[in-house]
C-alpha cells in the first residue's frame, strides 16, 4: 500500500469507513513517515479545537429571551408608540434582559473580552463578562 | 418543535451561537459574525414554512453558507474600509500573564486561519469549530467525501505550518 496521503485526518477522526480504516491501520503500524503525519495533523487539529467557543454577543437575537416577549402578544401597544420610540423601547428590554448569564469560564474568557469590547464599541454600552440581569 | 420542523425562536436559541462562531472563525470578525446571524435567521424565518423534516442541520447550514458566501460577494462589489479589530496602542493590557498568554495563542491561530485559502478553511472550521460530519459536509459544500477528506487534511498541515 502506498502512503496514506490525505487520509491521515479522516484515519485521525474516524471519518474512515471499516474496510479502508483497517488497511490504514496496518500501513500506519510499518510507516514511521505516515506516523508523523498524523501527528503533525493532529497538531492542526489540537490548535483548531482550542480555539474558545465564542459567546453570542448580547442583542444579536433581539425578541428571543422571555423579558422580551411581552410586546410580540400586545402588538397594538407597540404599533401606538412612534416608530422611534418603540425602536427604542425594543431594543432597551432586548439588551437588558439578554441571555440568562453564562457559566463563568476562564478558558474562553479572553475571548468574551476581545469579543464583547468590539461590539461594545458599536453600541456604546460597558457589560462585564459574565454579567446578568 | 411540530412534525419535525422546528420554530424560529428554536432554531434561534440553538444555532444563534454556532452560526456566530462559524461566521467568526471564517472572518475574524465579530460584526461581520453578528450581522451573518441575524442574515441567516431572516432566511430561517422566510423559508421555515418549505422545510421538509429531514436533515435539519443540512438544511441550516446551506443557508449559513450561501448567506456567508453572498455576504463575501457583497463587499467584493462594494469594498469598504474594515474597522480595525485590535487593541489600540499604548491601551492597558488586561489581566494576569497566563490569560495574556491565553489570547496571544487564541490570536496567533486565529490570524493563521485567516490565511488558509478560503475552501480549506471552510471544511476545517465546520469539522473542527461547528461539529458536523465528513458527510454532512460533503452535502452541504456540494464536493465529494474525497475531498472533504483531502480539504481538511490539508487544511490542518497548513495551519499546524503557519504556527510553526
Amino acid at each position: 500500500m502506498s502512503h496514506l496521503g490525505d487520509l491521515i485526518s479522516a484515519l485521525l477522526d474516524g471519518e474512515l469507513p471499516g474496510s479502508e480504516r483497517a488497511a490504514a491501520k496496518d500501513h500506519l503500524a510499518g510507516c514511521e513517515e505516515c506516523r508523523a503525519e498524523l501527528a503533525e495533523a493532529e497538531a492542526g487539529r489540537t490548535a483548531l479545537r482550542s480555539l474558545p467557543q465564542l459567546e453570542l454577543p448580547p442583542g444579536v437575537i433581539p425578541g428571543t429571551s422571555p423579558g422580551a416577549a411581552w410586546w410580540r402578544r400586545r402588538p397594538r401597544l407597540a404599533w401606538a408608540a412612534s416608530g422611534v420610540a418603540a425602536i427604542t423601547v425594543v431594543a432597551g428590554i432586548a439588551f437588558a434582559s439578554g441571555e440568562p448569564a453564562p457559566a463563568f469560564d476562564m478558558s474562553t474568557l479572553s475571548d468574551q473580552h476581545t469579543a464583547r469590547v468590539e461590539v461594545d464599541r458599536g453600541i456604546s454600552t460597558i457589560r462585564a463578562p459574565g454579567g446578568g440581569p | 418543535m411540530v412534525d419535525g420542523t422546528p420554530s424560529w425562536e428554536e432554531v434561534a436559541r440553538d444555532h444563534g451561537r454556532k452560526i456566530y462562531n462559524f461566521a467568526y472563525r471564517l472572518t475574524g470578525n465579530s460584526h461581520d459574525a453578528a450581522d451573518l446571524v441575524q442574515e441567516v435567521l431572516l432566511r430561517v424565518r422566510r423559508g421555515l414554512h418549505s422545510y421538509r423534516p429531514g436533515s435539519f442541520d443540512g438544511w441550516l447550514w446551506r443557508i449559513t453558507r450561501n448567506a456567508f458566501l453572498d455576504d463575501v460577494r457583497r463587499r467584493q462589489r462594494r469594498p469598504t474600509v474594515p474597522l480595525p479589530e485590535t487593541r489600540e496602542p499604548g491601551e492597558p493590557a488586561p489581566g494576569a500573564d497566563e490569560v495574556l498568554a491565553g489570547i496571544r495563542l487564541s490570536e496567533d491561530i486565529q490570524a493563521a486561519l485567516l490565511d488558509l485559502p478560503f475552501d480549506f478553511r471552510e471544511v476545517v472550521v465546520m469539522y473542527d469549530i461547528v461539529g458536523l460530519t465528513y458527510e454532512e459536509i460533503a452535502e452541504i459544500v456540494e464536493i465529494p467525501i474525497g475531498t472533504v477528506r483531502s480539504r481538511i487534511h490539508r487544511g490542518r498541515r497548513m495551519l499546524r505550518e503557519k504556527l510553526t
